[in-house]
């Protein structure tokens, strides 16, 4: 009686899951992206408690919980922190693959990792529940789909939330195969780590090469100074709402 | 008195955070220097100490997360002696890169700390035994190490560090996904899931094959990206040429070899299984491709560092290819050609970073008049090539020949492959240094300043030099009856 609500339950997470981190793959906007993010880390963590739920297991608990806290309310503070200091606020060049191609790359992806894991899963004995097959194949997919981001953007900020992904694929992935989450804690610790890191190298990158990013950033920023006691001024507001939004037409 | 082996693991520990806590409250740069020089020569002494009390095979400690074995002190010695010889060189390297404005003097403790901090992680990373603790402090090596990239004032070096750490990190989480597959197997068929490597070793043989194969597989592509195997090397080049010298040598020597480890390790586990002819294959297969790859970009570098950076590619190509022949002499071979390796690429860094500090840069057009202005540099330089490229009576020659022999028995046409690869290796040395040397500035051309390296910088070169050419003519008994053991730890028949 309880099994069907819990199977179905799950089932709509995870797709949910999936569905953020597609998401993810074609949004330009940072600071949505960071959202997308939080949204799914939210629903992992909803995910973790739902199990505990069903298993009973405290680690899973304090799992929902890790999860909760440090991926959905610490590390987007920490990405919007940074992303109000560097002042970037969309990603328009893309190396190798558009957003759609992207897309479709990672449905291929999808099937390929579906296909070559039902082999190799069918050999441990853990895996009689089809629902734990299709979290892990589905986790493994959001790995390869958080690389796919990694890849295919230009801006740092855009590579470490496509990293953050990646991680939150491996945590479900690990969700629905090991009994022991410490591991998976361990992940995140060092997922934090890593974010501290990527802070502080940002963080010189600002100190050290201030001009620089902001005349990358900015090209108009001189421009500004000078005309700023000029009639010329609305001209070069629009130019600048322009460059942050050079496909407003498209939409 | 004897020392218990869990005294000395946790003294690993205590040292090293003293002797950060002193870096921290010391003022002068000859002191925070000094110390920096003592904590990697205590960890010498430490694993010498080990090593002689004679208590080491796989003594457990401390439950199941670390233990020693010979291995695991062999590799402690080299990133001791590099660490040592780096920490000499540094005191004036990076005394000049602040004169000049390269480096902020702000940021002086944060380079020790950071410097001594990594020797830590290093060695309880090859002390680990447990697979998810070695992932987390290999994880944090390539943290401490991107910090000591990336505090040089160049954006070109916030470039580089954020391709290091891109990389390195998302295939580290790769290798998560085996150490998840490696727990659930075990789990699976032993009823409680374990990384412990040495009851790995012990239980391999009843494991599903398929899926430790499978799990190698992704363990693989993180340790590989730390060692810089090529589909996953696009951060070693720069990394290494943009980061300080003394910083490049460690990259090269320690932290590939932590990477070089965690595959070995994997190797040994799933050696046990029918599966060994596929991982030789595979692992042969990559090392092949990094070692042509690296060759071919090798040719046309003009950064005598970048060129310096893929040689270590192409030498880590070679080692996966040692490991994947599988052979106890092949293994034995390999092992050996770490230290070489390290030895000989840490005495190229060293001589590259005179004559970086004597043109503020490496690059081809920069240099002119070498001989002239750095006769010390160059001829190290050229030792070193000499040395890198494996000309008989260097260290690397021996591995190198003995590795071939043992390649030709498992095709004649592997040995052909690898030694067309070692002949694109010599030429591009060889045209790069002639290129580079000819060079001389035309009549009336602003004549620079010389550069003085001190003794401290030009010692360390000469210490690895020699240890490297007489290495090549006298092996060691002690070192010839390590290798032996580890071999034989190892499980590798």
């Amino acid at each position: 009686m309880i099994i069907a609500p819990f199977q179905s339950i799950a089932q709509i997470l995870i797709v949910l899951i999936l569905a953020a981190a597609a998401i993810i793959i074609v949004k330009r906007d940072i600071s949505s992206l960071v959202k997308t993010y939080a949204a799914q880390s939210l629903l992992l963590s909803l995910m973790a408690a739902l199990l505990f739920v069903e298993t009973g297991s405290i680690p899973l608990l304090f799992l929902a919980i890790i999860i909760f806290v440090s991926k959905t309310i610490i590390i987007p503070t920490f990405m919007t922190h940074i992303l109000k200091k560097l002042n970037i606020k969309r990603d328009v060049e893309f190396h190798f693959l558009s957003p759609m191609k992207s897309l479709f790359a990672s449905v291929i992806i999808i099937v390929f990792v579906y296909v070559s894991f039902s082999r190799l899963l069918a050999e441990l004995n853990f895996f009689n529940s089809s629902l734990f097959f299709l979290g892990a194949t589905i986790g493994i997919s959001i790995v390869f789909m958080g690389m796919i981001v990694i890849f295919t953007r230009k801006q740092t900020i855009t590579n470490v939330v496509g990293y953050l992904t990646m991680e939150n694929g491996v945590v479900l992935f690990s969700l629905f195969l090991t009994e022991l989450p410490l591991l998976v804690e361990v992940l995140i610790a060092v997922d934090l780590i890593m974010i501290t890191l990527l802070a502080t190298i940002l963080a010189f990158g600002i100190d050290s090469t201030i001009e620089e990013f902001h005349n990358r950033l900015n090209p108009f920023q001189n421009t500004r100074k000078l005309s700023t006691n000029e009639t010329s001024h609305d001209d070069f507001l629009r130019v600048q709402s322009f460059l942050e939004n050079p496909n407003k037409e498209d939409k | 008195m004897t020392l218990s082996l869990i005294t000395i693991l946790s003294l690993y520990a205590i040292i090293g955070l003293a002797i950060i806590l002193l870096v921290i409250f010391s003022k002068s740069h000859r002191v925070i220097n000094l110390l920096s020089i003592v904590l990697p020569a205590s960890y010498i002494a430490l694993a010498l100490y080990t090593l002689a009390s004679d208590v080491l095979p796989n003594y457990l400690l401390g439950g199941n997360y670390f233990f020693m074995d010979h291995l695991g002190i062999y590799e402690v010695l080299i990133s001791g002696v590099l660490f040592l010889l780096a920490a000499l060189y540094a005191k004036s390297y990076i005394e000049r890169s602040m004169e000049i404005g390269e480096m902020s003097r702000n940021n002086l403790k944060l380079f020790y700390v950071a410097f001594n901090l990594l020797l830590i992680v290093i060695t309880y990373a090859f002390f680990s035994n447990n697979l998810a603790l070695f992932w987390i402090l290999a994880e944090l090596t390539t943290a401490f190490s991107a910090v000591l990239v990336v505090i040089l004032n160049a954006p070109k070096n916030i470039g580089a560090t954020l391709k290091y750490v891109f990389i390195t990190s998302t295939c580290m989480l790769f290798s998560f996904i085996g150490l998840i597959l490696i727990f659930t197997l075990t789990q699976s068929s032993l009823g409680a899931g374990t990384l412990n490597w040495s009851t790995l070793m012990l239980v391999a043989s009843t494991l599903s094959p398929g899926i430790l194969f499978a799990s190698f597989v992704f363990t693989f592509v993180g340790f590989a990206a730390k060692s810089g195997i090529v589909p996953f090397h696009a951060w070693l080049p720069s990394a290494h040429s943009k980061a300080p010298a003394p910083v490049s040598a460690i990259l090269s020597g320690s932290i590939t070899s932590v990477g070089i480890y965690g595959i070995i390790r994997m190797y040994a586990v799933v050696a046990q299984t029918s599966e060994l002819p596929k991982i030789s294959f595979f692992l042969i297969a990559f090392g092949l491709i990094s070692m042509v790859v690296a060759a071919l970009t090798m040719l046309n570098q003009v950064n005598l560092k970048k060129l310096i950076g893929y040689s270590t590619i192409e030498n880590m190509g070679f080692l996966l290819v040692g490991l994947g022949l599988g052979t106890p002499v092949a293994v034995f071979w390999t092992l050996f050609y770490t230290l070489a390796h390290a030895f000989t690429k840490a005495s190229l860094f060293f001589s590259a970073g005179i004559l970086h500090h004597q043109f503020e840069s490496v690059r081809m057009d920069h240099i002119k008049d070498a001989f002239k202005l750095q006769p010390f540099a160059s001829w190290t330089l050229i030792l070193g090539a000499i040395a890198i490229i494996g000309m008989p009576t260097s260290a690397i020659f021996l591995p190198k020949i003995s590795i071939l022999l043992q390649s030709a028995s498992v095709s004649p046409f592997l040995l052909f492959g690898l030694l067309i690869i070692f002949l694109f290796a010599t030429v591009a040395f060889g045209l790069f240094l002639i290129k580079m040397f000819s060079k001389r500035s035309e009549d009336g051309s602003q004549e620079l300043k010389r550069f003085n390296a001190p003794v401290s910088m030009k010692l360390p070169i000469i210490i690895l030099l020699v240890a490297v050419f007489v290495l090549g003519v006298f092996f060691p008994q002690q070192l010839n009856d390590l290798l032996k053991t580890i071999v034989g730890e190892l499980g590798i028949r």
